[in-house]
């Protein structure tokens, strides 16, 4: 092994220029799937924390009758609150439509508890203020309404009995979150005023939960843990992932392709060279192993390569974050910031370094096999075509 | 008889496939060399003197009839077997001396040490020895492209001397070169023969080369036409 080692390593040096190609596109590649997996585990971290801070909290309690994902069980997926006790903060979700500048959206009316801490929702602004009905708004709704802090807007909405009524409501506050499904369509106004609005005293449609909260069962209610309400988070990132891992495979394979080339071309163009080798006495297992370390130590040259500039500018993302145009953000549909901060974990650094030695080091055994086979008296001709 | 045999030829037939047919390259060649000899294989281009040394070096086998090598019979032996010969006891110097062309001289040469087990020292010592005998040692660090036809003849004899193999096979080894580089490296040769007594095989249809010969032996469409023992000081040792 010491011996093909050092001649595998001569063999590279001498070649010059057409390893340092090879070592450089394998090197990008290498650095750019590393980059790419940490970009999104660390958008997976940052969408996770985001959405447990906003949203989910430690775990959702949901009416049994009510579908977050399915409009039509907003009517009856509701119940009272008194059953519960502990921890948690009740929302009572409500079908509505307002009327901003004539215009009519669809929106969903949120009741919450004004005191409540559970999630980051600053619903401690519904509170210090003397308008009738007080109402928060995300940032995205604020662009797509065109309503402003201190604007008032008709809402209407069906009451218990199923008639339809209508009132003004004052924006008086707009939050910015990175998730975007408590933003977009929603109005958030005092629990209190939702149960006077709708005739629907002491009722929720679901509870957030918090710290400290243990789950007995409970009639009608269902609780959703936190690592299940996170399972469609992961879902739609895997999708992302997926749709990118197709860009990073065809990189590899571009890589790969091009040391296989080499290493293929090389039983012809080196075919008088691996005559001379079997001439001086080097047996059809060192040829190929000779071959397949190239191949082994292209991997790893690319990987030092990659090392040398990778680290310092994976490192320097992963401190001061990319920059996203937050324009797009929202139509992601799932939380990210306008800056994502890469997380590069010891088993992403590790499978990707193994991914390129491994892959680089059978590409080069392959042609290997092939050239062990060739007649030597042929192959010191130079007469294999 | 007690001279040694080193390389023994009987009733040796080699057939190529052409197409359908066969093309019959030697024709039931039966040759013995002495350790020592410093012969010569002379005949028109065609007339299967590489084919002959091809076999000699375990590089092809005869389609018929046995060759012998420091007593293996070439057909015999496994790829491994036959590898392991070449490397410690077969030298091989080529027309157009095949030199590796990423490697320096000096890697050039040790090359074949590194296939065999020595010490660091062992090696360098090894190859600067081989690299003086061709008087080329001052272009150890060169690459064979910044060489001359004759030095890299020389590069290529020192390869495969470096081992102090038992038999030196040399294919029309001055074909490539002029007049004074042919005589040079052929008295860099013959000082070898003399020295570490290694059998010298050559193929050739050289005039120049043929003067040094202590022995001739003349092919022709895959026969032996002649074989004329010219110096019988070699082969009476
Ligand atoms: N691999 C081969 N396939 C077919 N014919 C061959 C092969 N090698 C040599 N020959 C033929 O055998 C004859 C002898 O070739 P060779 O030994 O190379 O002659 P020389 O070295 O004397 O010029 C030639 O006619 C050549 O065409
Ligand atoms: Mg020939």
């Amino acid at each position: 092994m010491n011996q093909a080692l050092r001649l595998a390593y001569r063999n590279l040096v001498g070649a010059g220029l057409r390893t340092w190609l090879n070592v450089g596109v394998l090197s990008f590649t290498f650095v750019l799937i590393l980059f790419y997996n940490g970009l999104i585990d660390g958008w997976n971290k940052q969408a996770k924390r985001d959405s447990i801070a906003w949203e989910i909290g430690q775990g959702q309690i949901i009416h049994k009758d009510y579908d977050p994902l399915d409009p039509f069980t907003i009517l009856d997926g509701h119940g009272n609150i008194n059953t519960i006790k502990g921890n948690v903060s009740p929302v009572l979700v409500q079908q509505s439509t307002i009327y901003p500048e004539g215009r009519s959206i669809s929106t969903l009316l949120k009741g919450v508890s004004t005191n409540q801490s559970i999630t980051q929702l600053p619903t401690g602004l519904l509170l210090n203020t003397d308008a009738n009905i007080p109402a928060l708004i995300g940032k995205n709704m604020s662009n797509k309404s065109g309503l402003k802090e201190g604007d008032e807007v008709l809402i209407r909405w069906r009451d218990s009995e199923g008639t339809f009524d209508a009132t003004n409501i004052t924006i008086v506050g707009i939050f910015e979150s990175t998730v975007p499904t408590i933003d977009a369509g929603q109005i958030y106004i005092p629990i209190e005023k939702l149960w006077e609005l709708t005739g629907l005293e002491n009722h929720a449609s679901y509870f957030i939960v918090g710290e400290g909260y243990e789950h007995k069962e409970i009639q009608d209610w269902e609780f959703n843990s936190q690592s299940s309400l996170l399972e469609t988070l992961d879902a739609m990132i895997e999708t992302k992932k997926a749709s990118g891992t197709i860009m990073y495979l065809l990189l590899m394979a571009i890589a790969l392709l091009a040391i296989f080339d080499t290493q293929v071309l090389s039983i012809f163009r080196r075919q008088k060279e691996i005559g001379t080798y079997i001439a001086l006495g080097m047996t059809r297992g060192e040829v190929i192993r000779l071959f397949t370390v190239e191949g082994f130590m292209y991997s790893v040259l690319a990987v030092i390569l990659g090392s040398i500039y990778g680290i310092p500018l994976l490192w320097f993302l992963a401190k001061n974050g990319i920059p996203y145009p937050v324009e797009q953000v929202q139509d992601f549909g799932v939380p990210i910031s306008d800056t994502m901060y890469p997380v590069f974990s010891l088993g992403l650094i590790a499978g990707t370094l193994l991914l390129v030695v491994v892959s680089a080091t059978i590409v080069s055994y392959l042609p290997a096999r092939k050239i062990s086979k060739m007649n030597p008296v042929d192959a010191i001709k130079g007469k294999l075509q | 008889m007690n001279t040694e045999k080193i390389i023994t030829l009987e009733n040796v037939v080699k057939r190529f496939k052409v197409g359908d047919g066969e093309f019959t390259a030697l024709k039931d060649i039966n040759l013995n060399f002495d350790k020592g000899e410093f012969a010569g294989l002379v005949g028109p281009s065609g007339s299967g003197k590489t084919t002959l040394l091809n076999i000699i070096g375990s590089l092809d086998s005869p389609t018929e009839g046995t060759a012998t090598v420091m007593g293996k019979s070439i057909s015999e032996l496994s790829h491994k077997e036959s590898a392991l010969l070449r490397n410690h006891h077969i030298g091989f110097i080529f027309q157009v001396y095949n030199l590796l062309p990423v490697y320096t001289v000096y890697e050039n040469v040790e090359f074949a040490l590194l296939l065999q087990n020595h010490s660091a020292e062992e090696r360098k010592k090894a190859v600067m020895d081989a690299l003086d005998w061709v008087g080329i040692a001052d272009m150890a660090n060169k690459k064979p492209a910044k060489l001359s036809g004759g030095e890299g003849q020389r590069v290529a004899i020192a390869r495969a001397m470096v081992k102090k193999p038992q038999i030196l096979l040399a294919d029309e080894p001055t074909a490539n070169l002029d007049a004074e580089n042919a005589h040079a490296i052929l008295q860099t040769m013959k000082s070898l023969n003399k020295e570490l007594d290694t059998t010298f095989l050559f193929s050739t249809h050289d005039e120049k080369v043929m003067k040094y010969m202590d022995r001739i032996i003349h092919l022709r469409d895959g026969s032996v036409e002649k074989d004329e023992i010219i110096n019988s000081k070699s082969s009476s040792k």
